[in-house]
């Protein structure tokens, strides 16, 4: 309950000496900082490639238009503070096993009769990634 | 035709450009812009620096349907599918940022793009008139070209199940299986 807490208290606001050791607040507080940067790259990355090539850029990133016009429209300030999270704002694309194991190379003569060597694996798998989003959009 | 737009002009002439540089026919000009056949072939000698390369486009649908070929042609046609879906661009460019992404996808995979530009015009084709169509396979779930009328809940993908013979071949560049 209370490791929870810690994550909402604003990082000026003091604390007391009786809260969990420092190395674990500082692990905490390192975490955070990880994650706001990773939403920090992926943001404007996203932007840079929305401004690049809108089309392509959908493609890319997965991104519905909708989501595409909200990110490419965000002011850098605003960008800072949508990064500014204990969340990560990109999540995986890919979410089945199927296209995990062929990705990873894994369990293939489960699903598979022959085993297919690398290249033809991920083939396979860009196939059914581009299959399933356009078929989710 | 002095109703004629410079502007639409300079586009077409544009779009011409970018077609030659990813390798298109001259039949593939002709269909896709309003340019005349002679500025067409003034414009392929300026861009490619060798004349345009006669005789008839490649048309059967059955190099669609070959394994190889085929896994080429369903990984671009599911680009393009989603390009299509995502984002309302014309046809002609649809084709050519798809090309662009599969040729991108193909070297990362690293194989030989089998399928050229005219190819994938050519596919579009007939997946319009219907003389070939996108089947999902029942192994894996994957759109792949295949056969209109194809029998849907039997048709299994050449890489779920690949013919006896696929993959063997000793040329470099292609895909191997082991």
């Amino acid at each position: 309950m209370r490791k929870i807490k810690r994550i909402d208290i604003p990082a000026n606001q003091s604390r007391s000496a009786a809260d969990p050791p420092m190395e674990t607040s500082l692990k905490n507080e390192q975490l955070l900082a990880e994650i706001r940067e990773a939403n920090l790259t992926y943001l404007m990355l996203a932007q840079n490639l929305i401004r690049a090539d809108r089309p392509e850029a959908l493609y890319r990133l997965g991104l519905s238009e909708d989501a595409a016009d909200l990110i490419v429209n965000l002011s850098p300030a605003q960008v800072l503070k949508v990064a500014h999270g204990n969340m990560l704002l990109c999540r995986m694309r890919v979410d089945d096993d199927l296209v995990w194991n062929l990705l990873t190379n894994h369990g293939l003569s489960a699903n598979a009769g022959k085993a297919g060597n690398d290249s033809a694996n991920k083939l396979h798998a860009s196939i059914l990634m581009a299959g399933r989003y356009a078929e989710a959009l | 035709m002095a109703s004629k737009s410079v502007l639409t002009d300079s586009r077409q002439v544009e779009r011409a450009v970018a077609l030659i540089e990813l390798g298109a026919r001259l039949q593939v000009l002709e269909s896709e812009t309003d340019l005349s056949y002679e500025r067409l072939l003034r414009l392929y000698k300026e861009v490619a620096g060798h004349s345009p390369a006669k005789g008839q486009l490649p048309f059967s649908i059955d190099w669609f349907l070959t394994w190889q070929p085929n896994i080429h042609a369903s990984l671009f046609l599911n680009i393009h599918e989603y390009l299509g879906k995502a984002s309302a661009l014309e046809d002609i460019d649809l084709i050519m940022k798809a090309f662009k992404l599969y040729c991108e996808q193909v070297a990362i995979c690293g194989v030989e793009p089998l399928l050229s530009i005219t190819r994938a015009w050519r596919l579009v084709k007939f997946i319009d008139t219907q003389q070939l169509a996108s089947s999902q396979c029942s192994k894996c779930g994957g759109h792949f070209v295949a056969e209109p009328h194809n029998h849907y809940k039997t048709y299994v993908c050449g890489l779920c199940v690949p013919p006896a013979r696929a993959g063997k071949s000793a040329a470099g560049g292609g895909i191997v299986l082991h």
